[in-house]
């Protein structure tokens, strides 16, 4: 159990829609505004009390681009969480831990991506931080460092392609139901999966991520007063960030794990800082920059082993309502979109007040993890009061 | 001597394996060793977190190693598309027993017959040119059993 247990809690959750890359009518900045007052509307707070604003990895709408326009009276914690998506569930503890240390009352954590006056997503989610061991070896995208991962996850590891397929047919299957998923059209059967080109090997296209434009936010406010609001709040148990001896920005040296999404270490924070343990979570949001990493994921917070991953990855056991862990129920990154995974947190928090697109009967514990097999990761795990 | 990749830097790394780089574009393949504690520090560091020491001697290798992992890219993506005329093109985690299992990354050269993790390989360089962006490269080729 850790001071920061069920001591803060999501209350307002405000998401724009998603557009295809480089066609948003509206710049990153209005995308952000957007977001961050409908989650302030949601809640019931008035956007002008928002006093902490927290973001992660390259988002350009900091605080002082949106101070004037939102009418802040006073900033009073502006933090970025480090590293990529890796830093989202970290940028809930980042905001839970400034309320309970009394720097900030009403915090916003958000993402607002458009392309048209950014870059691509994949250019800008690297920060321009991808090294010249990688370049100068025809290594630049995500998609392309991952696969290496992948490859040792499905041949060295001996996780079968079927699990890949069924965590994508999952996260497919439920964004029919979610009127804002980019992909809710495509019915992705095994024929239209197995069919799909090669990006990088193993990885063919419905394997990866999207990347869209558009905006999401979340309204974090103490225990006490998320008690006083008109939502049912998401409590924060527990969102560890960081990364064990033998893990950061090593260029494919890392010795502790190399497969996996390097988040054994924060799992194992986040189940003694929680006291609950992978047997007792009703759904999971599985950052997915690419499905492999996101099994990793798994295998990492104890819900699989490499070994099991292909007899507990199945399509069945990974949809709501009745499976033995539903996941991405809202599309996820890879069928919903892609704001650099921040709708993972949003979808989420509908878990547990019973709003999303496709519930989990009864929802109590519902787990995000963050983006896998960065150089430094986090997870979160959201409990109703009743877990507390 | 006048370097070509301290003329087209690329801006990402700790800027720590500068010599790497030296000594791949006078034809030798070195990793660094520290001073203090003489353990394999790979990526370059500025300091040993193991001993404390800031001293690396950088020591030339057999470039004798074993697939790692590996993939294949289909599309040319934003940074390299100077390979854009070499798709599909393999690139290889090579891991070197020789250097305490080190991993260093090359573009495959040659025949892909055998291609897998834990396949022998054996690098060879390639100096600066517009695919690798005018650094020079460290090619790994699949080591074929000796004819006869």
């Amino acid at each position: 159990m850790s001071a920061l247990r069920g001591r803060t809690a999501i209350v307002g959750v405000g998401q724009t829609p998603y557009y295809k890359r480089g066609t948003s009518p509206d710049s990153d900045v209005k995308l952000a505004l957007r977001a961050i007052v409908a989650a302030c509307e949601d809640a019931g707070i008035d956007p002008r009390d928002v006093d902490g604003f927290v973001s992660y990895a390259s988002e350009r709408s900091d605080a002082p681009r949106l101070m004037a326009a939102l009418g802040t009276r006073e900033v009073r914690f502006p933090a970025l969480a480090w590293i990529h998506g890796g830093g989202i569930p970290g940028a809930l503890g980042l905001a839970g831990t400034a309320i309970v240390a009394g720097q900030a009352d009403v915090v916003v954590v958000y993402r607002s991506m458009a392309e048209r006056v950014g870059q691509r997503l994949r250019v800008n989610v690297a920060q321009n931080d991808t090294t010249a061991q990688y370049l100068v070896n025809g290594i630049e995208s995500p998609v392309q460092i991952l696969a290496l991962r992948a490859q040792r996850l499905m041949q060295a590891d001996g996780v079968p392609r079927s699990a890949l397929r069924a965590v994508t047919r999952a996260s497919y299957y439920h964004a029919r139901n979610n009127p804002r998923a980019v992909g809710r059209q495509t019915n992705l059967d095994d024929e239209t999966y197995d069919g799909a080109r090669m990006i990088a090997d193993p990885y063919k296209l419905f394997d990866c991520s999207r990347e869209n434009d558009g905006a999401c936010a979340v309204l974090i406010v103490s225990a006490e007063r998320a008690r006083t609001l008109a939502r049912k709040p998401a409590y924060i148990l527990s969102a560890p960030m960081g990364t064990l001896e033998g893990g950061g920005a090593l260029e494919e040296n890392w010795r502790s794990y190399y497969a996996t999404a390097g988040q054994a270490g924060l799992a194992r924070r986040l189940w003694a800082e929680s006291g609950y343990g992978p047997e007792d979570v009703d759904v999971a949001q599985v950052y997915m920059n690419n499905n492999a990493m996101g099994i990793g994921a798994l295998i990492d917070h104890g819900f699989c082993t490499a070994e099991n991953a292909g007899e507990f990855l199945t399509f069945e056991n990974l949809i709501a309502p009745g499976g033995a862990l539903p996941i991405n129920t809202s599309g996820g990154d890879l069928a919903e979109g892609f704001i650099h995974g921040m709708g993972l947190v949003a979808e989420a928090v509908r878990q547990l007040r019973g709003d999303s697109p496709n519930p989990v009967p009864n929802a109590q514990l519902s787990l995000m993890t963050g983006g896998p097999g960065d150089w430094m990761s986090s997870t979160c795990l959201l409990g109703t009061e009743d877990t507390l | 001597m006048q370097y070509s990749f301290e003329e087209h830097r690329i801006v990402g790394g700790n800027g720590a394996d500068d010599e790497y780089w030296r000594g791949l574009e006078r034809g030798v393949f070195q990793l660094p060793r520290c001073a203090g504690c003489r353990r394999w520090t790979w990526p370059a560091q500025f300091r040993c977190g193991q001993c404390g020491s800031w001293e690396f001697e950088w020591v030339p290798l057999e470039p004798n190693g074993i697939i790692f992992s590996w993939t294949r890219s289909f599309y040319a993506f934003d940074r390299v598309v100077e390979r854009r005329a070499d798709l599909p093109y393999v690139t290889v985690v090579t891991e070197l027993p020789g250097a305490d299992g080190a991993r260093v990354i090359g573009v495959l050269k040659g025949d892909e017959t055998g291609l897998r993790i834990g396949t022998a390989v054996r690098g060879t360089i390639d100096p600066p040119c517009e695919k690798s962006k005018w650094y020079p490269s460290i090619r790994w080729e699949i080591v074929r059993a000796e004819p006869g």
